[in-house]
């Protein structure tokens, strides 16, 4: 009889044991898919659109200068076509990854990096302007094509390091992921006009 | 350090005979398997290992592509009117193929991101448009003379 009661106490507490390890395992972690966009996000960024070379590149009147002094109207034409695509490309991504990075800084941070008051109506000002700057450079670049507007470029993109610089120390509070998981230098990847 | 020994090997032995960075990239491309995307050399292979070599001219090959990418519209021109004259085919036939087969869409190495593809295959289409201009007006020029 004693036999049977230990066994079932024994039963019942390796039973009550594995209901709590399988609760943690299904138990979704708040955020984490933020955490992962946020990641991502950041990385594309860092290592792609906040590149010095390559937003230069994109808004290079060097470029501009040689179409206008040596080719045609019809090349002139292909040419600020093709510019204002890649300039559109560049400028939806930008929006699109700082969205996501507001989406973690909203959901996320919030209950776990614990970030100061101060910090937090910073940041949500910086997101706000620079949402508002990137929407206000497509509408131009849809308009008036990729060399009006080099003020809105270098704001739009100082603005975006400043997030990332943000983001990137939230992020790091989230544990082993790297913030930069392609394995770039994160620092002194500001873009300059 | 394996990988930037090879690396060193393959700059200086073989990509030191290509000037353009657009003939660096067509070239590394070429030595990639378009299946699995692993680069092979066997001479490379031979004084080290087929892994590092792999490697090596995956680096060279993305060294080659932030090269081309940051070169000027003018810059791009100017390779590509070059590389046409390597390849010994005729200009109109050059200029056909490219423009239809895109042969520079496989070209970029793995990994890297569309911004970065889209904003060099704009360029090189417009580089493309402008040496065909160029080469239209000049034969032209030589006919009237």
């Amino acid at each position: 009889m004693i036999q049977l009661i230990l066994f079932l106490a024994v039963g019942a507490l390796l039973l009550s044991s594995l209901f709590l390890f399988a609760g943690r395992l299904v138990q979704p972690k708040a955020g984490e898919k933020e955490i992962f966009d946020a990641r991502r996000a950041l990385s594309s960024l860092r290592t792609e659109l906040l590149q010095p070379d390559i937003v230069a590149r994109i808004f290079a009147t060097e470029d501009l200068d040689y179409v206008n002094s040596s080719t045609s109207e019809e090349i002139r034409r292909m040419f600020l076509a093709e510019r204002k695509r890649v300039a559109l490309l560049w400028v939806r991504y930008l929006r699109r990854n700082i969205l996501s990075l507001r989406r973690f800084h909203l959901g996320s941070v919030r209950h776990h990096a614990q970030l100061r008051f101060r910090t937090e109506v910073t940041l949500a000002v910086e997101f706000a302007i620079l949402l508002f700057a990137c929407r206000a450079l497509e509408i131009i670049l849809w308009i008036r094509g990729p060399y009006v507007a080099p003020k809105i470029v270098r704001a739009a993109t100082a603005g975006a390091a400043r997030v990332c610089e943000i983001s990137e120390r939230s992020l790091g509070f989230f544990g082993p992921g790297s913030a930069t998981p392609l394995g770039k230098p994160s620092a002194g990847n500001h873009a300059t006009l | 350090m394996d990988v930037e020994d090879a690396a060193q090997d393959l700059r200086r032995r073989t990509l030191a005979k290509f000037e353009r960075p657009l003939d660096r990239l067509i070239y590394l491309s070429s030595m990639r398997d378009y299946n699995s995307g692993v680069y092979y050399h066997d001479g490379l292979a031979a004084s080290f290992t087929e892994d590092v070599a792999c490697q090596a001219i995956s680096e060279c090959h993305s060294e080659a592509f932030r090269d081309l990418l940051g070169s000027s519209l003018k810059e791009l021109v100017s390779q590509l009117e070059g590389y046409l004259s390597a390849t010994r085919t005729s200009p109109a036939v050059f200029l056909t193929v490219w423009k239809r087969l895109e042969p520079y869409r496989v070209a970029v190495p793995v990994g890297t991101d569309t911004l970065s593809s889209e904003l060099l295959f704009s360029n090189l289409k417009v580089a493309m448009a402008i040496l065909e201009e160029n080469l239209t007006s000049r034969s032209t020029g030589q006919q009237a003379a």
